[in-house]
């Protein structure tokens, strides 16, 4: 029996999240990423809380910001794996000989991405509960829904960002998925608001879908919006974003099969 | 026979350095027709351009110039749809180091749409016809090279491609395990009758395998036909090698049929015969009849190697020749 265009897409989602679900439960560094790394970040920056003596809200603040790197970090990695892993392997061209659409690698990665996520969501949710007694869920769990949404759609951009670059620029360009994040956090304020930012950062802030969502969470916690309709500018933000990626992302395969790309990074 | 595979002119030139001033020009108008079923080898020596020939048939690669039909299809535009129906293997292969045999094959043939139970038994069959049972559990950066290759070899077949592209398949291989896996592509391709496009540098390989050979030597193709034919092409003839007592008659020899050339010296003779195989038995038989009493006799046959270094020189000498 022959299968329809749409179980073959299908398919070819479920072999990307596969290759990334098989690494992440084989290879100790990606376990590492998804226990160690988000549980020293809470611990370090709670304990400095506690050191400076900061109200509940104000912990709540940072522990958001906190939250939200490690989130964003580990689910967009697994999108940027899609490539790297490829990358590091030298079996790109096996990849991009096979009849793959480019949503194809990034929607499997996407979803071991959101899975991985949400795990070290509710880890750093029960930790800090725990811990500093922030609770993440005193805001209604359609408002976690919502940031965690944003959050995860966020991650699909950088990792999706990490991909055209690798295509353009090779090993030069790994780097990419381990320091966007952080750049990125720097801009939106992860550990203050955006307005303290130095000009023109603060523009910049408002250009990147980030901002939005720490601004909508934190408005749950005592916090007065700055911005308005953060919700709807975020989700939108992210809508152009990603239809300016999508069109980047096919304009840099056809360049990377102009250019021989997956020959050399292959060789 | 309709044709697998047909480009015309392509070309192509590799940019690099700060404003994309160093050019390397790889491929210089290449023309080729391959026709469904055969084994096509392109042969040449490193830096020939094989492999950016066969990543541009293959659709990895795109020429600058050039047209590239593929069972019809546009090999430029129609990329995606002739994917679906072709395949690679390459020597040196490479896949996810910490994914297993099995588990590279379910992914790759996910890849190609493969589902369920019919992807299952796809990678069984495939895992036994290249005798990986006892490796199937192992990750890919356990194996040893000629496992890697078999596994590369099973991944390219996976989705049961019509055209098989294979860049130098026994590279880097013992010869034990290059011998296996010529006769494991051989015998693949009688079983399923697919067409293959294979490169390599060793000119045996492409003997035994391929029904047609392209020279290929700094991006252009020098000559191209069955290994038969290009020996013809070249008349460098074989060698025979005559160790006598007595005398050689060289008017005989000039009668003698096939004979390109020749010299005596005390005892020892040398002839070079267009047809070695075909010619030897009737030169003996004169020589015999003539009084000749032949001591030692040995036969030489030109291989595909001397007709390359030939078609090489005459390319060197003349630039403007190609056959």
């Amino acid at each position: 029996m022959s299968l329809s265009s749409f179980q073959k897409n299908l398919i070819r989602i479920q072999a990307f999240a596969f290759k990334n679900w098989i690494i992440t439960k084989r290879n100790f560094f990606s376990l590492s990423e998804i226990l160690f790394w988000p549980l020293v970040g809470l611990f370090s920056v709670g304990l400095l809380t506690v050191f400076l003596k900061l109200d509940a809200d104000m912990t709540g603040f940072i522990l958001i910001g906190v939250m939200s790197m490690s989130l964003i970090q580990v689910c967009q990695i697994d999108v940027a794996y899609a490539l790297l892993y490829d990358l590091w392997a030298k079996s790109m061209k096996h990849t991009f000989i096979a009849p793959i659409h480019s949503f194809q690698l990034i929607l499997g990665s996407w979803f071991i991405g959101m899975l991985r996520s949400s795990f070290v969501f509710l880890l750093l949710s029960i930790f800090s509960l725990l811990a500093f007694h922030f609770n993440f869920f005193r805001s209604g769990f359609l408002t976690v829904l919502f940031f965690l949404l944003g959050l995860f759609l966020i991650a699909v951009l950088i990792g999706l960002c990490v991909c055209i670059l690798v295509l353009l620029f090779g090993y030069k360009a790994e780097v990419a998925a381990w320091s966007i994040t952080s750049l990125m956090a720097l801009i939106c304020g992860i550990y203050y608001p955006v307005s303290i930012l130095p000009s023109p950062l603060p523009g910049i802030a408002r250009a990147i879908p980030l901002t939005y969502f720490l601004e909508y969470f934190r408005s749950f916690y005592g916090f007065r919006n700055e911005l308005t309709y953060p919700l709807g500018w975020g989700f939108g933000l992210i809508g152009f974003y990603l239809l300016l990626g999508a069109i980047l992302f096919k304009m840099v395969l056809h360049h990377a099969r102009s250019k021989g790309t997956f020959v050399r990074l292959s060789e | 026979m309709a044709l697998a595979i047909k480009a015309e002119g392509i070309y192509k030139t590799f940019r690099s350095g700060w404003g994309r001033k160093r050019n390397k020009e790889v491929l210089k108008g290449v023309d080729l027709q391959i026709e469904e079923g055969e084994i096509f080898g392109i042969l040449g020596p490193n830096g020939a351009g094989k492999t950016t020939l066969l990543s541009i048939l293959s659709t990895l690669l795109l020429p600058d110039r050039g047209q590239i039909r593929i069972f019809g299809m546009d090999g430029i535009t129609d990329g995606h749809r002739i994917r679906e129906r072709v395949n690679i293997s390459s020597g040196n292969a490479n896949f996810v180091w910490s994914l297993t045999v099995e588990e590279n094959l379910q992914f790759y043939g996910m890849l190609y749409g493969l589902a369920g139970r019919r992807r299952e038994e796809r990678v069984n069959f495939l895992i036994n016809l290249f005798d990986l049972r006892d490796h199937r559990d192992v990750p890919f950066d356990q194996l040893s090279t000629g496992m890697k290759q078999r596994l590369s070899l099973a991944k390219s077949l996976l989705n049961e491609p019509e055209i098989l592209f294979l860049d130098e398949p026994t590279v880097g291989l013992d010869p034990e395990v290059s011998i296996r896996i010529r006769e494991q592509i051989r015998a693949i391709q009688k079983e399923r009758g697919m067409t293959i496009l294979l490169t390599t540098h060793q000119m045996k390989e492409a003997e035994y395998l391929c029904g047609r050979i392209a020279f290929l030597k700094t991006g252009e193709i020098l000559a191209s036909g069955t290994a038969h034919d290009l020996k013809r092409m070249v008349r460098i003839g074989d060698l025979v090698r005559i160790t006598f007592e007595g005398n050689i008659s060289e008017e005989e020899l000039l009668r003698a049929e096939g004979v390109i050339n020749y010299s005596v010296t005390d005892g020892h003779c040398e002839i070079m015969l267009d047809d070695g195989e075909r010619r030897l038995g009737p030169l003996v038989s004169t020589l015999t009849q003539s009084g000749t009493h032949i001591k030692r006799l040995s036969l030489r046959q030109v291989d595909l190697e001397d007709v390359f270094i030939e078609f090489s020189k005459e390319s060197d000498s003349d630039p403007g020749l190609r056959l």
